[in-house]
């Protein structure tokens, strides 16, 4: 608690200190030395991130202090896996990898279907730590990678906002980022994902964006593609950028403020972001083929014929032009219309499609709810509409270019929860500028009249407003504090858990450990062959190739829909169906995650209607979601669900032995804590499974499926060769000799 | 060629000793999954000569499985006699010669106990068990003590896990009592014999073997050893056949009897930060006991060990060096265990250890307790190293309990080198700040920008204005002083001076703001202007503050009434306050 509440500190600390600086308005920095020496100012605010960068930090680091150094979740585990793979095989070997060991029988390429950035960006700095002899593991890179990228964050933030605005508002939002809920959820230590660097990669191009509209630099433009095509090879994300940018050169083309700059910032950007991006393998020719990046391509056309326009403008004549620039705003409409109503719209959109049912199953692709909005931004979300008209207020170019991104960011964080992230640096900046906004003015003008002229006799001393003042900054300062602890309780309460690791709680305070995914994993990894392909639910595919190495059929990669449906068939299907699929796709082991015994609600059986929904949209044939019903239409484990769910597979192997056990005293034998119903089904026999291992708590279930046996023997005698004659020697000894 | 020679000097000199085992116990402790044999044996000298030697023998089926041999004297604390290999013409099997301390006269007897331990000599038969089934395993052993010597009499005791036998050979007609069987005695056995003994018991000790371990002691001179030791574990009693009901292995006690749910591990008292752990994080079930003189690890693999199964995992500590590292002068020795307890009666199929000593350490030497295999020297770079630290790696197969026993490792190393890593980082330090420093200092710029140039020029122009205006208004400021006390104390020379003083001051001072606007001009700046309305109100200010000046004269004087004196004090006073704050406003505005 103490690092953050040290970083509310700081931000009430840095928006006094840095009021005066912010008299000059925009140009904030250079009338800054005017009234204060600059290497104080700059001495301040380097100490003032760097406290913001060890805040984050350590604010990210419960999991690690309550559990342990370890990879979180599910696609961090894939992710981990491929660094190990880049590190121990080297860089090309890692882009030509093809993961045999995913999608069975299919395999993966997974050097042209991922987004390398992450991993090349861990394997990097483990090979420098390596090179200097810092013996660090690849896991502990991993794991510490986040938290380290979110002080790359806050410094990015940081430039943005000072560009935006001043200096002071560019701490506070450094500030507000390094601790604000909605970046803490994908980058505490362990969730080593594509979108802990991603936001950084996104603030500092945005930052170099906006310096190159400022300065019409090529330099700078030059810098902005370079992290454009960071952000690219890190995060599919990146078509935000592509169409903000564009979005905001169309916009500024709308108000009359084409420039020089505009149209150098711009080509450049366009013509240099686009061939870098083409070079990661996993986007290719997208930039020049999909939908997403054609509004790019229309605003450079666009631009271009802008510019030629402004071109002809000083040689022709009135009447030449007048013609000449209808045919042109025509023609530029035309190509403009033909970009936007392409179905350009969905750049993030595409994953929210919500009739496809592999999509619609994931939690973190479900609509935002208000709550979530509080949850993750607190005190900011209240306050960044007035940054926004702040900035609105006074308008120009890079002014704009916030507020485009304000509004498309809100919109998108509302259509889906992940997408909150995207939402949370504008939110921390514009919130910034309100504040600094505000503490300017009740603060700033007190502390300016203190600099030189406090001693002057004649000065007017308005004591009327100091009340008013005080209170205004208290309040002020109150809210930051409560937003510094509400995001220490968040971080804590919320984002810390690793989910492969679960902890429950005595009413002593003790806490029990209930590593039941690492057991199973293990035992699979120790105790299978090595070859053994694994079928479990897609969510699996992940954690079982990384902690377990072993082959598996489907994973959260989820590329091939009819893959993850035929398994989905088969856990949906009766046992002799499901053997006949399981024969076919080489099944050695299912693996099952089952929460009955201890209470835990995320196991198979709550997933099961998902299955049964993805199967029946390719097997509509065999699998019908109603049989899975009661006729009251209810989904229920006990004896009045339906006979097709109580033969399942994923059933039996769930409810397996399960009927014999009973929990505690109050309860039946059979009864499933999660569903609170004492099963239908108590008396379950495998015929082409068998029991293989199972978790000390139930957690995770291992069956192994039987291989074929012989042929029944056939119904036949024995042959038997009759002797003939007895064959006896005919020597016999003489008796008489004894 | 020469070897066959001096094994027949050899059965010529054992034909020719009169050795003969007088009466010999043998005790077959087969009780873990170790056999365990020990044999007391009372030699005696029939022969002619003086002996110095005798020589041990064991059985070709035997002795490849042989993990430690030892022979004692019959007291306690006498030394273990020390062992040479040889090998004995035209009999099979493994030879030892044992060295006797002083040499048997003819006709004297001794007193010795052969400790030997076999490991995986016991064979699970069946070799696939389910998961309620017991575990039977059979060995097969000789009935007679195989010495090379004649043997008066002997008896043979062998103790089992349990009192369930299927089947033990029947020779002499041993007795059996709960988990004993006693054979013999038997009188008058030649050299060389074998009887086949095979015992077929209930045995559901743990089966545990670690089939390879890796020891790796890492010294620092900075007080501290860390050892970590990764260690490959695998269940080798009989297989499990079938289905593994956790239902079952809850519910029912005797359900997996055979399996290993956990052992202890006895670390060194000393050892603290204990972690447990594999390729997948930390192992949480594991328990710590800090005991007077060991610290006890309950080691819980994260599953029950079932047979032919396996698990692997890794166990580390940090040691304090000065319990382990001597030292004189430059010279320093490590002395510690070259192989620790993992668990009781425990079995090592492969050993590597590996000692990092520090970087710099020369002249190494190693001294172990038993023979063992050393490979190349490596070398090992971890923080701050510059040219690695040299590591000493060995191997030995087979090792049991009694191989936990102390390695010496002498060494040189400089006590300068200490220094090395501090100097290091203190270093890299000095590099980094004065990598800034010439950053920030320095202009690195391939191009001048003049407007950034004007700019900062024009930035220190007016910061120079800003000063010297608040320096000529606080000249206001003293010369209201001195008129006040002028009203007081109607000193008109105090008066005078201080209005000179004023005017001279003021003039240098407005000079100089002049030459700054001058400059401001040069430079192009807007600011030039602003420059010159503040002189304007300036020259105004003046007037005024001379005009109250005046007005306190005439007050003094007496040509004025205090009245209205203090009426025009305000205007005056009223009319400078606003052109103090427009001088402000435009000040600001710099």
């Amino acid at each position: 608690y103490v690092s953050s509440s040290n970083a509310g500190g700081s931000v009430s600390g840095n928006g006094r200190h840095s009021s005066p600086a912010g008299c000059g308005g925009s140009g904030g920095g250079l009338s800054g030395g005017l009234t204060q020496p600059a290497g104080w100012q700059s001495l301040l605010s380097f100490t003032i991130l760097f406290l913001a960068w060890l805040a984050g930090f350590s604010s990210r680091l419960f999991a690690v202090i309550r559990f342990e150094s370890i990879i979180h979740e599910f696609d961090p585990w894939f992710n981990y896996r491929s660094t190990h793979h880049l590190s121990t095989n080297g860089f090309y070997e890692f882009l030509n990898w093809f993961d045999e060991r995913a999608w069975y029988p299919l395999g993966r390429i997974v050097g042209g279907t991922v987004y390398p950035g992450l991993m090349v960006t861990a394997g990097l700095i483990h090979y420098i730590l390596n090179l200097l002899h810092v013996t660090v593991h690849i896991r502990d890179v991993c794991v510490f990678l986040a938290p380290v990228f979110s002080g790359l964050t806050a410094v990015s933030t940081f430039l943005l906002t000072r560009e935006l605005w001043n200096q002071g508002a560019g701490l506070l939002a450094a500030c507000f980022i390094a601790i604000v809920p909605g970046y803490i959820s994908r980058s505490v230590a362990g969730s080593f994902d594509n979108e802990g660097i991603a936001i950084f990669a996104l603030q500092f191009t945005y930052y170099l964006w906006v310096k190159s509209v400022k300065t019409g630099s090529v330099f700078w433009t030059i810098g902005c593609c370079l992290s454009y095509f960071y952000m690219v090879s890190a995060w599919g994300g990146y078509v935000f950028i592509i169409n903000l940018i564009p979005l905001h050169v169309f916009v500024l083309l709308l108000m009359q403020r084409f420039s020089r700059r505009l149209y150098i910032a711009y080509s450049t950007f366009y013509i240099v972001g686009l061939v870098l991006s083409m070079q990661i393998p996993f986007v290719g020719f997208q930039p020049i083929r999909t939908s997403e990046h054609m509004a790019a391509a229309g605003v450079f056309a666009l631009l271009q014929a802008y510019a030629f326009l402004q071109y002809l403008k000083d040689r022709l004549t009135r009447q030449e032009f007048q013609t000449l620039f209808f045919l042109g705003v025509s023609l530029a409409a035309g190509v403009v219309f033909l970009t936007l109503t392409k179905p350009s719209l969905p750049p993030l959109l595409r994953y929210a499609k919500i009739h496809i049912p592999i999509i619609a199953s994931v939690s973190e692709h479900q609509p935002t709810t208000w709550v979530s909005f509080f949850f993750d931004l607190h005190i900011l979300v209240c306050t960044f509409p007035a940054g926004l008209w702040f900035c609105i207020k006074n308008i120009n170019d890079e002014r704009v270019f916030v507020a485009l991104y304000a509004i498309s960011a809100v919109y998108f964080a509302g259509v889906m929860v992940r997408l909150m992230l995207t939402l949370t640096p504008v939110v921390c900046m514009l919130s910034a500028i309100a504040f600094s906004s505000v503490f300017e003015h009740y603060l700033g003008d007190d502390m300016k009249r203190e600099n030189p002229i406090k001693q002057h006799p004649f000065y007017p001393v308005k004591n009327s407003s100091v009340y008013s003042k005080l209170i205004v900054t208290m309040l002020m300062l109150m809210l930051l504090m409560m937003f510094a602890v509400h995001c220490t309780w968040v971080t804590s309460n919320a984002y810390s858990s690793p989910s492969v690791v679960l902890a429950s709680y005595n009413h002593d305070g003790s806490r029990n450990i209930l590593d039941d995914f690492r057991e199973a994993y293990y035992w699979l990894r120790q105790n299978t062959d090595e070859h053994a392909r694994v079928m479990s639910w897609w969510d699996y595919g992940y954690q079982i190739a990384g902690m377990a190495n072993r082959t598996t059929l489907v994973d959260n990669n989820t590329w091939n829909n009819s893959h993850i449906a035929l398994v989905g068939k088969a856990m949906s299907s009766n046992e002799s169906a499901a053997y006949e699929i399981m024969k076919s796709l080489d099944v050695d082991y299912v693996l099952i995650i089952f929460g009955g015994v201890i209470g835990y609600s995320g196991d198979d059986i709550n997933k099961f209607l998902w299955m049964v929904r993805i199967a029946e949209g390719e097997h509509p044939k065999d699998i019908r979601e109603s049989d899975y019903f009661t006729p009251q239409g209810e989904f229920r484990v006990d004896k009045a669900g339906s006979p097709t769910l109580l033969n399942c597979l994923m059933y039996k192997m769930s409810y397996y032995r399960f009927g014999e056990m009973q929990l505690d005293f109050r309860t039946p034998p059979g009864f499933d804590r999660t569903r609170n119903a004492e099963i239908g089904n108590k008396d379950i026999r495998l015929k082409h499974l068998e029991e293989a291992f199972t978790s000390e708590h139930w957690l995770v279930r291992i069956y192994r499926v039987k291989k074929q046996e012989n042929r029944q023997a056939l119904d036949h005698k024995l042959r038997n060769i009759a002797a003939k004659q007895k064959y006896t020697s005919k020597k016999v000894l003489p008796s008489r000799f004894h | 060629m020469q070897r066959s020679l001096i094994a027949c000097f050899f059965r010529a000199s054992l034909c020719a000793e009169g050795l003969v085992n007088e009466d010999v116990k043998r005790t077959l402790d087969l009780s873990s999954h170790l056999a365990k044999i020990t044999a007391e044996i009372q030699l005696a000298n029939h022969g002619a000569s003086r002996v110095n030697g005798f020589t041990l023998a064991l059985e070709a089926e035997l002795a490849p499985h042989l993990a430690f041999i030892g022979v004692k004297g019959e007291e306690e604390e006498d030394e273990s006699l020390e062992l040479k290999e040889t090998t004995v013409h035209g009999q099979s099997g493994k030879f030892f010669e044992a060295q006797l301390p002083s040499s048997l006269a003819p006709g004297a007897k001794l007193r010795v106990k052969v400790e030997t331990v076999f490991s995986h000599v016991l064979k699970p038969f069946p070799t696939h068990i389910t998961q309620a089934e017991r575990q039977l395993v059979v060995f097969q052993g000789n009935h007679y003590l195989y010495s090379p010597y004649p043997t008066r009499s002997q008896t043979t005791r062998v103790r089992l896990a349990s009192k369930t036998v299927e089947s033990y050979t029947k020779l002499g007609n041993p007795t059996k009592s709960d988990e004993t069987v006693e054979y013999g005695p038997f009188k008058d056995v030649p050299p060389f014999s074998q009887d086949a003994m095979k015992i077929h018991y209930e045995n559901n000790t743990p089966f545990l073997s670690i089939s390879s371990i890796t020891r790796t002691v890492e010294v620092s001179h900075w007080g501290n050893i860390a050892v970590e030791e990764t260690i490959d574990l695998r269940h080798t009693g009989a297989y499990l056949k079938g289905p593994f009901s956790r239902y079952d292995y809850q519910r029912q006690s005797d359900s997996g009897i055979s399996s290993v749910k956990s052992f202890k591990t006895i670390l060194p008292a000393s050892a603290q930060d204990v972690y447990y752990r594999d390729e997948i994080g930390n192992i949480s079930t594991s328990h710590l006991q800090v005991l007077d003189d060991s610290v006890e690890v309950e080691i819980r693999p994260r599953f029950p060990l079932f047979g032919g199964w396996k698990t692997h995992y890794i166990v580390g500590y940090n040691l304090p060096s000065y319990e382990y590292l001597y030292n004189l002068g430059d010279q320093y020795a490590l002395k510690l265990r070259l192989v620790d307890h993992v668990y009781d009666d425990q079995v090592i199929d492969q050993l590597t250890v590996k000692l990092i000593l520090p970087e710099g350490a020369r002249n190494i030497h190693m001294d172990t307790p038993y023979p063992i295999t050393r490979s190349q020297d490596e070398l090992h770079y971890t923080y701050l190293d510059t040219f690695g630290r040299p590591v000493l790696v060995a191997t030995k197969n087979n090792l049991v309990e009694q191989h936990i026993q102390d390695v010496v490792v002498h060494y040189t190393f400089n006590k300068i080198l200490m220094l090395q890593e501090p100097l290091l980082v203190v270093g890299a330090f000095y590099i980094l700040f004065f990598t800034v420093i010439i950053y920030v200092r320095l202009d690195f710029s391939i191009t001048k920008d003049p407007a950034a140039e004007v700019r900062m020029k024009v930035a220190s122009i007016t910061e120079q204005v800003l000063t010297l205006v608040n320096k000529r208004l606080g000249l206001y400021r003293h010369m209201d002083e001195v008129v006040n006390r002028y009203k007081q104390t109607r000193d008109t020379g105090a008066l005078n001076s201080g209005r000179k003083t004023l005017e001279a001051e003021h003039r240098t001072l407005s000079n100089d703001i002049s030459a700054l606007q001058a400059r401001l001009k040069s430079e192009g700046s807007d600011l030039a202007e602003k420059v010159g309305e503040i002189q304007k109100l300036d020259n105004q200010l003046k007037d005024l503050v001379c005009r109250s000046c005046q007005e306190a004269e005439r007050l003094v004087a007496g040509k004025v009434k205090k009245d209205t004196y203090i009426d025009s004090d305000k205007t005056l006073s009223g009319k400078r306050q606003e052109l103090v704050s427009r001088i402000d406003s435009l000040l600001d505005a710099l």
